[in-house]
């Protein structure tokens, strides 16, 4: 701690003698369980974060966007009439020179979490509650500055001048509170954070996370206008209507939910990093390099009593590119998070440098089975092919590895349910097929959001997070019912009317009577029956992505029912029954 | 003497898992279970262990994921070789449990490799084989199905299979000639207990019974076809 060592010794001995009563302005811990938290939040920080990224000059106007509504305005935006919720047009009406950007998350939180980098030096702990919103429990800060107005002068000034940006102080008794603070830059007085709730509007729920805009909807409709009006109910009344999210809100507006913050903890993180002498695209090398490293990560993590469940592997190339993947392993050791780290790395760089270079190992693999018989299941995976030679990539290859603990857990809740039938075999098992075949040879199923069963459908590598890109809670006017198709294809095929024209579709349905398929392969099959065309239309709000389908069900005349869809002008077999 | 010499023997079979007594030895282990449309199919009333059943014609796969699906709902684990890339909505639809599935994407003349590491430790197998084996290779695949107790469904017909249900008939209702959309299937298929029909997908995507309306005349036949087996 950085802090003025007289001042420290003065602090230091107010809290030695601390029975609350003697100390006049600097109860700095609230009592009865309450901690006084300091938050400091960048007014408009998805703008200032977008300045940030773009370089502009902090005179600039600025607006973010977000589903094509203003989120944040910087303040000369501001003074140019820009205000939250104008759509793009109205900014340039407003303010025509106003610099207009889309919001990003990743700007937001890279900028924030770079800036407050200075706050390491000036305070013990502290978290970040979002980005341009953080917290510091001011109990933290009792030893180094005298009362709370001097400590937060000392940590603005120093913030402001190391960063650049402005900050709004905030201080309560809970976090909640000190949020709403610090939007209207004030300090409540211990104690008096329960009638400072009371006075707020149920709207400042909002920031008590996912799922409350429904519950502030449903507690206007209420009449619930105030977090006193909502502190005022029963608290068992509430959970019993509301569940969980009720209580949440109940104990935030009664000031009495308090939980503990986790902290940002300024110790060695849990990564390592290696640097390549020279570059190398030797999957063999990589994997030999890797298990030192996977070791030195994994006797960091033991030695805190935790067990690590996942892992993100980072591969940074010659020209820059990373590959970022994030591996759950159930038995996490040195060598198989060397097997992930080496299936990464030949994937990508056979997508990246050799897309034949799959199609080479294939063949050889077959040409391995033909000459291994009755005991080619005892025989070990064979060593990796050697890479691609080192002299001919040598400007391509990966330079530099990293490993972090994604997801770090006790022993206990990493061990498997005992319910669980052979897992450990299974995942040796579908393992060695990955070793053989490559980490996208096995598949496990999952659903996301979609119209079409191929956008429903999706297929993760075994032991890789699932990551849907469709919300499947989401509502998809036109999405196909059961029964559904069983397997997924998108061949381009001709579907002809009885003359031999082909079949146009409109809104209103087809043209003319489907008579015919004709496959690439030239073979035609005769269409017996075929359903309804229905339109879907799917991101019509953005041009770049918007398609517009006609979806059409046949049976042909061998018995068989097709999903057929027409997008741009031809028809496609996107899905057989079998 | 004799014995003497059976009662390690007896002992040691006693030990095995699953085998009380000797009539459970001959046999063989118990047929997981099917759902109840289907089970008519099947010589003992549901999916052999340590043998081969091949399902064949329209609508063989549908019907191979609706008779694993009552297996990976009790957790037994199922893979599929050579499906391509089937739609976890309808295999969800069938009653899959799809936490207990895994589908493989491997080149096709390496199945039988695939497989045989498979059934290492899968329960169920569902293949559309690449390549029909060779005499000496399926006699292999045939003794480690035997060994491990595997339930292994071929979608196409293979020699050495003791079960063999054939899809002979497929008829598509609902789609009206552009008034409607495709809602069930009329399924007719053989096997060794007879002639069956039934719903397959049935409206809600997973088999049925032939409705009443329909099924005059079928309700009169199917008695006598499952008397006969």
């Amino acid at each position: 701690m950085s802090a003025d060592p007289a001042a420290g010794l003065a602090a230091g001995l107010a809290t030695a003698r601390s029975e609350p009563s003697s100390v006049r302005s600097e109860p700095i811990t609230g009592g009865d369980g309450h901690r006084r938290t300091l938050v400091l939040t960048v007014p408009d920080w998805s703008a200032v974060a977008a300045a940030a990224e773009h370089d502009l000059s902090p005179r600039t106007p600025v607006a973010v966007l977000s589903a094509g509504k203003v989120i944040a305005a910087n303040a000369p935006a501001r003074a140019a009439g820009i205000a939250l919720g104008n759509n793009k047009r109205a900014v340039g009406y407003r303010c025509p020179e106003a610099h207009v950007v889309a919001w990003d998350e990743d700007v937001d939180n890279k900028h924030f979490s770079a800036g407050v980098g200075a706050l390491e030096e000036l305070v013990a702990r502290f978290t970040l509650l979002g980005p341009g919103t953080l917290a510091i429990p001011l109990d933290s800060l009792k030893h180094g500055y005298a009362d709370e107005p001097s400590a937060v002068e000392a940590l603005i000034s120093a913030l402001v001048s190391a960063t650049g940006w402005e900050f709004f102080p905030g201080i309560a008794d809970t976090v909640f509170a000190a949020v709403l603070a610090a939007g209207q830059a004030r300090r409540v007085e211990p104690g008096e954070t329960v009638e400072f709730l009371a006075a707020q509007p149920i709207t400042t729920l909002e920031y008590a996370g996912a799922g409350a805009t429904e519950l502030i909807d449903t507690f206007t409709q209420l009449g619930l206008r105030t977090l006193g009006d909502l502190a005022a109910l029963d608290a068992r009344d509430v959970t019993s209507r509301f569940a969980a999210l009720g209580k949440h809100a109940h104990d935030l507006a009664a000031g009495t939910g308090w939980t503990p913050l986790p902290d940002h903890v300024r110790e060695e993180r849990l990564n390592v990093e290696l640097g390549l002498d020279t570059p190398t695209t030797r999957s063999d090398t990589l994997g030999f390099l890797t298990r030192q490293l996977a070791a030195d990560l994994l006797t960091k993590v033991r030695r805190r009593g935790l067990v690590c469940t996942q892992i993100t592997i980072e591969l940074l190339a010659v020209s820059g590119q990373a590959s970022h993947r994030t591996w759950r392993i159930e038995d996490m050791n040195e060598n198989t998070i060397a097997d992930r780290l080496r299936w990464q790395a030949e994937g990508w760089l056979a997508g990246a440098t050799r897309p034949g270079s799959a199609r080479a190992r294939n063949r050889s693999t077959s040409a391995r089975r033909d000459k291994t018989s009755a005991r080619r299941d005892k025989e070990e995976p064979a060593p990796d092919e050697p890479g691609p030679d080192p002299e001919d990539f040598s400007e391509e290859g990966i330079i530099a590895v990293g490993l972090v603990a994604a997801e770090l857990t006790t022993p206990i809740g990493a061990t498997k349910s005992l319910f669980d039938e052979n897992t450990g075999q299974v995942t040796h098992t579908l393992e060695r097929l990955q070793g053989l075949f490559g980490p996208d040879s096995v598949l496990v199923p999952g659903l996301q959001g979609g119209w079409d069963p191929a956008e429903t459908n999706l297929w993760t590598p075994w032991q890789q997070a699932a990551s849907p890109v469709r919300n499947p809670g989401a509502p998809w006017p036109g999405a196909l019912h059961a029964p559904r198709p069983t397997t997924v294809d998108h061949l381009p095929i001709d579907v002809l009317a009885v003359g031999g024209r082909p079949v146009g579709a409109r809104p209103t349905g087809l043209e003319s009577v489907p008579f015919t398929i004709r496959f690439p392969t030239g073979a035609t099959e005769d269409i017996v029956d075929y359903s309804g065309s229905w339109p879907v239309e799917s991101g019509w709000w953005d041009p770049e992505r918007a398609t517009y389908r006609t979806r059409l069900q046949v049976v042909t005349d061998s018995g068989r029912a097709l999903l057929l869809s027409k997008e741009n002008g031809q028809w496609y077999l996107t899905g057989r029954y079998r | 003497m004799d014995v003497m010499s059976a009662a390690p023997l007896v002992e040691q079979l006693s030990r095995e898992m699953g085998i009380s007594t000797a009539a459970a030895l001959f046999d063989g282990p118990r047929p997981r279970p099917v759902d109840p449309v289907l089970s008519p199919m099947f010589r003992r009333g549901g999916l052999p262990r340590g043998e081969i059943v091949t399902l064949t014609g329209g609508q063989s796969l549908s019907c191979a994921l609706a008779t694993i699906a009552a297996a990976t709902q009790e957790q037994k684990w199922c893979a599929g070789i050579g499906l391509g890339e089937p739609a976890v909505s309808s295999i969800a639809d069938l009653g899959v449990d799809l936490d207990h599935f895994v589908n493989l994407v491997t080149p096709a003349e390496d199945w039988l490799r695939v497989a045989s590491i498979l059934i290492e430790s899968f329960d169920v197998l569902v293949v559309d084989p690449g390549f029909l084996p060779s005499a000496g290779e399926r006699a292999r695949l045939l003794a480690k199905v035997r060994e491990r107790k595997v339930s292994f469904i071929s979608l196409t017909s293979m020699p050495g299979s003791t079960e063999q249900i054939e899809i002979t008939d497929t008829q598509w209702s609902g789609t009206e000639h552009g008034h409607g959309r495709l809602r069930s299937c009329l399924v007719q298929a053989r096997s060794q207990t007879g002639v069956h029909r039934f719903l397959l997908p049935g409206p809600a995507g997973t088999p049925a019974e032939v409705p009443a309306p329909t099924s005059a005349v079928d309700g009169f036949e199917r008695p006598v076809i499952r008397s006969v087996s």
